[in-house]
């Protein structure tokens, strides 16, 4: 019997995180022991799994049944099976895990002594096990209640650290958000099981009929649309991500937000087979929103791990521009187009868990190394945390598509695959094609410019306050972690036929083999084009014609001018020759000029506060404050909660009225109700 | 060996005459200004000087203000790569695609407006700030013009959309082509740091955006800078003249002569553009800073109106 199977190593994977969450609370007290032993099973659980996906992708059956146990309730079956679909993710999840824990190796030693790690970490690996299980449920039921541990599980984490009250707010917004999702979920849930009779998710859903499936739709799209933080439903992210532990975050922004990406690919493409027009643009609008706004209201922040957490709203937005396009391709029954599409949508869900999860990580570095995650608190760390710093600068370089990292190939598929729709398309669906183009474009911009912000002004110039001053490297086991997910940034962009062969085997297993033939390239280094039609990029040839060149102008520089000398100096100060950390630019004043240009948007106030001295030319002390506000909460939700809570008011006094007699109406009223209900249907 | 040929008379005609450019704009400036002017060849022996000279370097940086003009000029060596400056002379299986010129450029801007803040100086910042803010505001517009131009000759690739055109017959003719043409023209203007965008010829703290990035350079790295953003100006003038004026459909004989032939009139066809740049620059005044964002819009709209005329509408 051979032991060595797909399915034995995803069983070895599960066992193992299963064990790790047991091991942590075995060693309540022994805080070292207890972490090394934790996150070793972690690691070698995500390796076991992440070979196992890869191997599922790339040569193992279609389908996997893990586990297949009746359960005493008749439709409920604890069904474990694996597509390649399923695996893409499980991928991307143990790389993530893989870099993250050894991460936490280090990390999680500042909470040592000073907070309760067996719990942290044993909420940890069950939070990586419920994603895992999420990813792999077969039954609809199943996938709900893992999901909904999933978020329980994720909303400990994020009120870990509970003594302060932000991040309780943050909890309890996050928690009830999360619901509100949920319940679109188990909604659509069942009825997929009253049109179906069964709650499988890769039975055929042929027996809805359109106008339901239009209504499953809706349901499904806000339901993952909160978890994955789409615009409008996006209000809980950039609280709950600055709450939680860096290590989590990661492991949040990276996958967990992508499980809902998962949800729409499988639920809304695969399920339901998108066959409306309208819900490809309605996707595609959804994601052009996110995009922009999300990545706008990044750069107003001063807060790096809100920051972040804006920007994953952008990327998911990207994702969704990719899925939209997809989805209006089935509905018109152009293949190519649509694997296309969701190849690149895919890509970019893979790129997005690797490099935001190591910002994450990058911030957690920092807040570790000096305390703070406040910018305007920041500067002149490249020279505290060299190693950190130069990661952190991959990562940043990665996220904004730049040529040659990992981002640049997942938004040249989506240019390409918006290139080919627009080709294809005809009329009005061309001006929600061009404008995702300008969408896309602006998003980029304006992303290179908030990570511009973000390492300009927290890692180079001075030091803007003690505590940067003194910071020191972290741990080497951090470093390990990002420079990891560091090199992977760099070698999906060096070489991304390597993995997009992988993604396309996933997507041509449910479009057919339409696009195979299109991804052309063999394994040699210089010739290794990512080509779609007629259009090409060859990012290792470029790459290496440039070094060379580069090269080559390096010795012409030399035989021009001579050897290098130079001489060190201070910065310029127009002869003032006191120039402090004080002077440099801000966080805030960086990105003022795109405050004032989109006033509209950010709608900022600010505040001067001049506390008088003798006389009014000779102010003591002097207080500027800028703050925007968020249309969305705003103008949205108050208004919903206070409608909401006066409704709530005014209902609960008419209908408690306190007298005995009414409630006992109340029960017979009901019993009534029920009874001819069960007799009429 | 095709490549080898085809890299040569890359370098040599961009990175080699993009100085020139600027001696041109400039002399015209002077010209219609009723100066002398400094000679037209007077940046080639301000670079010399500038490689000669010895660096300053600012205590507070670290090496990426030092990598920052490496990367630079890099990059636009890369852009310059994949713009050819005659269709003729094309190497097999050549990797020229638009978007990755763009976001070829995207690296310069990153690690020029990192250099920007990296010595910790206010005018650093400043450039940085709003190059960044000019940048986000362009890159619609950039994008947009290129895809509706790369959608007519159906590819992303910088040769196609060149091959495109020329079976246009003069494509400025046509509606869409114009319209993009003056969209990209307003984005050269501003990718170049021009007036009305930006001064190139002033250091005036109130009013500078690339100068202020580039404010603590000095010696054989300013000359970096300096060469770079020349030929990235030149990459974009290159771009344009080949799609919006293409000639070589009008040579019909073979051998290397016709390469040097389309060589001569790309070079007349850049200085063509390089006066009209001149022109412009002297005609305008520097918008307010502010205004930048109506000009980006224009662009846009410009572009987007071609767009619609192309896919929409017909």
């Amino acid at each position: 019997m051979n032991l060595l199977t797909i399915s034995n190593l995803y069983g070895g994977a599960v066992v193992l995180y299963f064990l790790a969450a047991i091991a942590s609370l075995v060693f309540l007290k022994l805080h070292k022991s207890n972490n090394a032993i934790a996150h070793s099973l972690n690691i070698l659980a995500s390796l076991l799994g992440a070979v196992a996906a890869v191997w599922q992708i790339w040569l193992g059956d279609l389908l996997i049944k893990l586990a297949d146990f009746p359960f005493p309730i008749s439709f409920i079956t604890i069904n474990i099976t694996i597509d390649r679909l399923s695996s893409f993710f499980v991928l991307a999840l143990s790389v993530l895990v893989f870099c993250v824990s050894i991460y936490s190796l280090g990390y999680v030693t500042h909470y040592f002594g000073k907070r309760k790690v067996a719990l942290f970490n044993f909420l940890y690996s069950a939070f990586v096990l419920s994603m895992f299980f999420v990813l792999t449920a077969g039954n609809a039921i199943l996938f709900f209640i893992v999901w909904e541990i999933m978020s329980l599980l994720s909303y400990f984490l994020v009120v870990f650290e509970s003594e302060q009250r932000e991040n309780q707010k943050a909890g309890l917004l996050y928690i009830a958000m999360t619901h509100v999702g949920a319940s679109f979920l188990l909604i659509a849930f069942m009825v997929m099981y009253s049109y179906t009779g069964s709650f499988d998710i890769f039975a055929g859903s042929t027996a809805i009929p359109l106008a339901v499936k239009n209504i499953m739709f809706l349901l499904f799209l806000i339901g993952f649309g909160v978890k994955a933080g789409v615009i409008p439903f996006h209000i809980w992210l950039p609280y709950a991500h600055p709450a939680a532990s860096s290590n989590v975050s990661a492991l949040m922004s990276g996958i967990m937000i992508k499980t809902a990406i998962y949800g729409l690919v499988r639920f809304v493409l695969f399920y339901l087979g998108s066959p409306a027009a309208w819900w490809g643009v309605l996707i595609l609008a959804l994601g052009i929103v996110s995009a922009v706004l999300g990545i706008a209201y990044a750069l107003m922040e001063r807060d790096i791990k809100r920051l972040l957490a804006f920007s994953s709203i952008e990327n998911i937005g990207i994702i969704l521009i990719g899925l939209g396009i997809s989805a209006l391709a089935f509905a018109q029954n152009n293949l190519f187009l649509a694997g296309l599409a969701l190849t690149a949508a895919l890509f970019h869900t893979a790129n997005h868990a690797l490099f935001k999860g190591g910002l994450f990580l990058g911030a957690g570095a920092v807040q570790y190394a000096t305390g703070t995650r406040d910018i305007e608190k920041l500067g002149g760390l490249i020279k505290k945390l060299p190693v950190t710093s130069l990661f952190v600068l991959g990562f940043s370089l990665a996220i904004s598509a730049i040529v040659p990292f990992n981002g640049f190939v997942s938004e040249w598929l989506t240019y390409q695959s918006l290139f080919l729709a627009v080709s294809a398309g005809n009329g009005s669906v061309n001006i929600v094609y061009i404008i995702a183009v300008a969408a896309l474009a602006m998003a980029g911009a304006l992303a290179a410019v908030c990570f511009i912000k973000l390492f300009g002004i927290a890692f180079l110039g001075l030091p803007r306050s003690e505590k940067a001053a003194k910071a020191r490297e972290v741990p080497a086991a951090m470093q390990a972690g990002m420079g990891l997910l560091a090199a992977l940034c760099i070698l999906l962009g060096f070489l991304p036929l390597l993995f997009l062969q992988l993604v396309d085997k996933v997507v041509s297993s449910f479009i057919g083999a339409a696009n195979a033939g299109q991804l052309k390239g063999g394994w040699l280094i210089a010739y290794y084009p990512v080509e779609v039609g007629e259009n090409s990029i060859y990012p290792l040839m470029l790459v290496f014609v440039v070094v060379l060149l580069s090269l080559l102008a390096l010795v012409a520089i030399r035989v021009l001018g001579g050897a290098y000398r130079e001489r060190k100096y201070g910065t310029w100060d127009c002869g003032y020759r006191k120039l402090n950390a004080r002077m440099q630019y801000s966080a805030t004043g960086f990105s003022k000029p795109l405050r004032i240009v989109f006033r509209i948007l950010y709608r900022p106030s600010r505040k001067l506060e001049t506390g008088e001295g003798s006389s009014v030319y000779f102010p003591v002390s002097q207080k500027y404050s800028v703050a925007t506000e968020s249309i969305f909460e705003r103008y949205l939700y108050s208004p919903i909660l206070l409608l909401a809570n006066r409704f709530s008011v005014k209902a609960g006094s008419a209908i408690q009225t306190g007298s005995l007699h009414l409630y006992l109406l109340y029960i017979l009223a009901a019993i009534v109700a029920a009874v001819l209900y069960n007799r009429i249907v | 060996m095709n490549s080898i040929f085809y890299l040569a008379i890359q370098i040599a005609a961009i990175v080699l005459v993009a100085p020139l450019v600027n001696g041109l704009i400039r002399k015209v400036k002077a010209f219609t200004q009723k100066r002398t002017g400094p000679p037209v060849l007077q940046m080639y022996f301000d670079l010399y000087k500038l490689f000669k000279k010895e660096a300053v370097v600012s205590e507070v940086t670290s090496w990426v203000y030092k990598v920052a003009p490496y990367i630079v000029f890099a990059t636009t060596l890369a852009a310059a790569m994949l713009v050819p400056v005659t269709t003729l002379l094309v190497p097999f299986g050549f990797p020229g695609d638009v978007i990755m010129l763009i976001y070829i450029f995207a690296l310069g801007r990153f690690f020029l407006a990192l250099a920007g803040l990296d010595a910790g100086s206010t005018f650093g910042g400043m450039g940085s700030s709003r190059e960044g803010m000019i940048s986000a505001l362009m890159e619609p517009a950039i994008l947009v013009s290129v895809f509706t131009v790369g959608l007519i000759s159906k590819s992303t690739s910088v040769l196609q959309m060149m091959e495109g055109s020329k079976s246009m017959g003069i494509p400025l003719s046509h509606p869409v082509y114009l319209l993009v043409f003056l969209a990209l023209l307003i984005i050269i203007i501003a990718e170049t740091a021009r007036i009305p965008v930006d001064d190139p010829s002033t250091h005036l703290e109130l009013t500078m955006v690339h100068e202020a990035m580039v404010l603590e350079y000095s010696g054989r790295h300013l000359a970096l800078m300096e060469l770079g953003a020349a030929v990235k100006q030149l990459v974009l003038i290159t771009f344009v003249v080949n799609v919006f004026l293409p000639h070589d459909q009008l040579l019909s004989m073979g051998g290397p002569g016709v390469i040097a032939i389309s060589l001569l009139i790309y070079l007349a066809k850049v200085i063509l553009f390089s006066v009209i740049m001149a022109l412009i620059e002297v005609n305008t005044v520097k918008f307010r800073f502010f205004s930048v964002p109506n000009l980006a819009a224009l662009s846009f709209i410009l572009a987007f109106l071609g767009f619609l005329n192309q896919f929409v509408l017909s």
